[in-house]
């Protein structure tokens, strides 16, 4: 299958599209009333200025094309590392290297890992993991169903698409299925789809993970394989079990089926007739229809954490590829239709008994959790830390608990409230929606 | 290894490490390698040691030792300027100063906020809105230091009434080369009392327009001043420089605008053409916003009544002036402050690619046009758009001529096309009766060649009283 995932070589006219001014920086919005905060998570942690926003991880692709900086220096290597490639700083920025700049991160990373220095060594683990797994937790193929147990206790199994038909996969994700704090969002999502009579079944111990963390650290080559074997699948399942959408509940699956498979060449033929949607989405658009009956109260004050992966990650970039408008590849505006900003914040505001707040950084300037970029698993406690900051700015917004639509901002969320003593709680907008609808 | 080990293998990092703690210094080359280049076309020099103090002490203890061990120290704050003024000619210390960034007061009733250096104006800007306050935003980047700002004599869209930034200031405290913490103004005779530099002698000028060479700014008091609510701009076009000076001669007169600006066809395009391209025959050559805050209706009205007086008086001269449009994106921009849009970013350099630079200056207003249709044909002769702005400042006639240079910074030749262009031009402002501001290195010597001797002899003994062992920021005054 062929490929189009840049070198960073490739993408070094777009590195001398920057020009350091350091917009990049700070999360502004003139509004008014004007407003401003911190965005980058590497930046407020390390400080200097390599480590910060775009300008400090370009310079830091400048200094490898220029031959002054070696991935070679572990040192150096670590640094390249500490960035959740949250693109907070792309939405600051307004210049032509602009769609570029999670890739021009991730190519660095490409660089260390096709170079043998690279990812760093608790993320090669991962890696392991997902050549011996098929996932990055490690997780034998028998433990991917475990969070099922509850649906075969009751009595309402759940479809296994490799024995019987459905419309709807759910692709369930590797952190909703071997991450144990993470496991009540599959089951908040199947229960949700049961509740709704829908058609859908899960790929059950066969699901292979969606490649995410692998590109995110660097190594596409481990990214091709797992996700040619998602494109066949997604094929053959369509063809032979009628399969038309696929529905996530994970933001790094959403992000890497939606956006980074589209790198294949052969995208568009294999997911022909096929719709990937995150749950958010489509229960926003049954809701829509009136179809999402959002009954039950649910008391609280909740505020809305934007993951990246289904925010400002899914930008459109609109490019002026042939010129006519300004000039062959300057970048003109970007579009945020694909991005699910207003989507879950409605289906939050439409449970009864919910009172919504807002923090002050959401939307394209949403404070990342920290837990992104492999992070989580090459620096732990700064992932925790950075979240314990989120967790904070949630508190000073008046609200009781968070709500997000991602296992990893999950996780790393109640991790970071736990660090900082809060009592803030972090639920997938899945289990509160299970919790307002009525049983069937 | 132990911490003897690593004090014989590099003393100077261990010194600096037991000052500001172990993450916040570094000798590694990549922590280094981002301090070493702007958007200018000044060649790249790395610091040495890298440092992040958090409090004055810590300043205070670095420049203690880097004055014992005659290291140069840079101070650093946002890297923001466009003249190499952070890029260390000769190494040493980068103290990078973005983590001292506390609003510590805001006093609507003296009108007065009191700032560290780290600072920004997005942050400032944030803080004063719900007071109804303002401060004269300039039009680089948002992340942009409001002290480093301040004290290099920037500008901001207030100018028109209130001056420059650095006439802004009310009070300071710097950490001297030598290590000691004094304070000018009113809060060194009061430490609370941050109003007003006057009456006492301006000691502030020992700190203002030096380029970092005398001192660490670690506090400082700048005015802030009441929000109308009505905004009011007064958009003209002109076909020529002269017609445009006469307009803006005349509404200055009357003091009723915030700011009052012109700027020529090439940078009211955004982004600025890179490389040159001819104006379309139907376009003005010079286009002017100047803007006015009113509290009531009828003010902003009566503002209108004089603003249109001047037009018809400048018309029945015979002058090309028309009421226009602005173009709206450069209009937005360059009004709505702190803009992502306008300044170092997509008005300036997205069509350059990675490099900005400036002939930057404050001119008699009467030399304006002479001076830019020097430029023009020097600009244009080296395929460079002759981007020019012009702003009148405080009740006076004379501002602030610049023009932003747009450069392709990967090309070597195309940089160096750029800097000989902005020298050129420096001459001809130099000679004209002009003064650059935050000069690179490059314009320094071009002052310095021109300077009184008398004004260099009291320039370096000031120096030399302040800084003896020429550790601040060396080599940026080019004596």
């Amino acid at each position: 299958m062929q490929w189009n995932i840049p070198s960073l070589e490739e993408l070094e006219h777009y590195i001398w599209r920057c020009t350091a001014c350091g917009t990049c920086r700070v999360a502004y919005d003139f509004g008014p009333p004007a407003t401003c905060g911190e965005i980058c998570p590497s930046g407020s942690e390390f400080g200097f200025e390599g480590y910060m926003a775009s300008k400090g991880k370009i310079a830091f692709a400048r200094g490898i094309l220029d031959g002054t900086l070696d991935l070679a220096d572990p040192e150096f290597l670590e640094a390249i590392y500490k960035c959740t490639i949250c693109a907070g700083c792309q939405s600051q920025c307004q210049l032509d290297h602009k769609p570029y700049i999670p890739e021009i991160f991730e190519a660095m990373r490409r660089k260390a890992v096709e170079s043998g220095v690279g990812p760093l060594p608790l993320q090669k683990n991962l890696l392991q993991s997902m050549k011996s797994y098929n996932n990055p937790y490690q997780g034998p193929r028998r433990l991917r169903t475990d969070w099922t147990r509850p649906f075969k206790k009751a009595k309402k199994p759940i479809k296994n698409l490799n024995k019987e038909p459905a419309e709807i996969m759910f692709f369930v994700g590797c952190t909703g299925a071997f991450n144990k704090q993470a496991q009540g969002i599959p089951q908040a999502t199947a229960s949700i789809f049961q509740k709704l009579g829908l058609d859908f079944g899960i790929l059950g111990e066969s699901e292979v993970c969606c490649g995410s963390t692998a590109m995110r650290v660097g190594d596409a080559e481990e990214f091709k394989r797992v996700a040619e074997h998602n494109l066949n699948l997604f094929r053959q399942m369509a063809d032979e079990k009628g399969v038309k959408t696929i529905i996530t509940s994970c933001a790094g699956c959403y992000r890497a089926i939606k956006k980074d498979y589209c790198l294949s060449a052969d995208y568009d033929k294999l997911m022909d007739g096929i719709e990937v949607i995150h749950t958010a989405d489509y229960l926003h658009r049954l809701w829509q229809e009136g179809k999402l009956p959002l009954q039950n109260a649910v008391e609280g004050t909740f505020t809305y954490h934007d993951p990246c992966h289904t925010g400002r990650h899914l930008n459109k970039f609109i490019i002026d590829e042939d010129g006519s408008e300004l000039w062959p590849g300057a970048y003109l505006e970007l579009s945020e239709e694909d991005c699910l900003y207003d989507q879950p914040r409605e289906l939050l505001a439409a449970i009864p008994g919910v009172e919504v707040v807002e923090m002050k950084r959401v939307r394209a300037n949403s404070y990342c959790c920290g837990g992104g970029g492999g992070v989580m698993t090459g620096f732990g406690d700064w992932a925790t830390k950075n979240a314990g900051k989120r967790i904070s700015e949630g508190v000073e917004a008046g609200a009781s608990d968070m709500v997000s639509i991602c296992p990893f901002c999950h996780y790393n969320l109640n991790a970071g409230a736990k660090s900082i003593g809060s009592a803030m709680k972090l639920y997938d907008l899945t289990e509160l929606i299970d919790r307002a609808l009525p049983e069937k | 290894m132990t911490a003897e080990a690593a004090k014989q293998l590099d003393p100077i990092l261990e010194e600096l490490r037991s000052i500001v703690g172990e993450s916040n210094a570094s000798a590694a080359k990549h922590i280094r390698y981002a301090y070493s280049y702007d958007m200018s076309f000044v060649d790249p020099k790395m610091p040495d040691y890298v440092v992040m103090a958090t409090e004055v002490e810590q300043i205070q203890e670095i420049m203690r030792f880097a004055n014992q061990e005659k290291i140069p120290v840079v101070p650093y704050t946002a890297g923001t300027n466009i003249g190499g003024l952070c890029i260390p000619e000769r190494g040493g210390i980068l103290l990078d100063l973005k983590r001292m960034n506390k609003i510590i007061d805001i006093d609507p009733l003296d009108g007065v906020a009191v700032i560290e250096p780290g600072v920004s104006h997005a942050k400032l800007a944030d803080a004063l809105f719900p007071l109804g306050l303002r401060f004269g935003w300039p039009v680089g980047p948002p992340s942009a230091s409001v002290s480093s700002c301040a004290i290099s004599h920037g500008i901001g869209g207030l100018n028109a009434r209130y001056g420059l930034q650095s006439q802004e200031i009310t009070s300071m405290e710097v950490v001297l080369p030598t290590g000691e913490l004094v304070r000018v103004g009113s809060c060194a005779i009061q430490k609370d009392a941050w109003h007003s530099t006057l009456p006492m002698p301006k000691l502030d000028g020992l700190f203002k327009g030096w380029l970092g060479t005398t001192g660490v700014v670690t506090k400082l008091g700048v005015n802030v001043h009441p929000a109308p609510p009505l905004l009011k701009i007064f958009t003209v076009s002109c076909e020529t420089v002269e017609d445009m000076y006469s307009y803006m001669l005349n509404l200055s007169n009357y003091e009723i605008c915030d700011d009052i600006t012109a700027v020529s066809w090439w940078l009211s395009q955004v982004p600025i053409p890179y490389p040159y391209k001819p104006k379309p025959d139907d376009a003005a050559e010079w286009n002017s916003y100047a803007t006015t805050f009113s509290w009531t209706e009828k003010e902003r009205d009566a503002r209108q009544e004089i603003w249109e007086k001047v037009v018809a008086e400048e018309q029945a001269k015979g002058t090309s002036v028309q009421v226009t449009h602005y173009p709206e994106e450069a209009l937005r921009g360059r009004t709505q402050l702190p803009s992502q849009v306008v300044g170092s970013t997509k008005n300036y350099c997205k069509q350059g690619g990675a490099g900005i630079s400036w002939p930057g200056t404050f001119t008699p207003a009467k030399k304006w046009a002479p001076v830019y249709t020097r430029w023009k044909d020097i600009l244009i002769g080296r395929n460079l758009s002759p981007s020019v702005r012009m702003s009148m400042y405080r009740g006076v006639h004379y501002g602030m001529l610049r023009a932003m240079i747009p450069f392709n910074k990967q090309s070597k030749e195309e940089t160096e096309n750029a800097r000989q262009a902005i020298i050129e031009c420096l001459r001809v402002d130099l000679d004209e009766g002009g003064i650059p501001y935050k000069p690179p290195v490059d314009f320094a010597k071009e002052i310095n060649k021109r300077a009184d001797q008398g004004y260099l002899m009291l320039l370096k003994r000031v120096k030399e009283m302040l800084d003896p062992n020429d550790i601040m920021n060396p080599g940026k005054l080019g004596i």
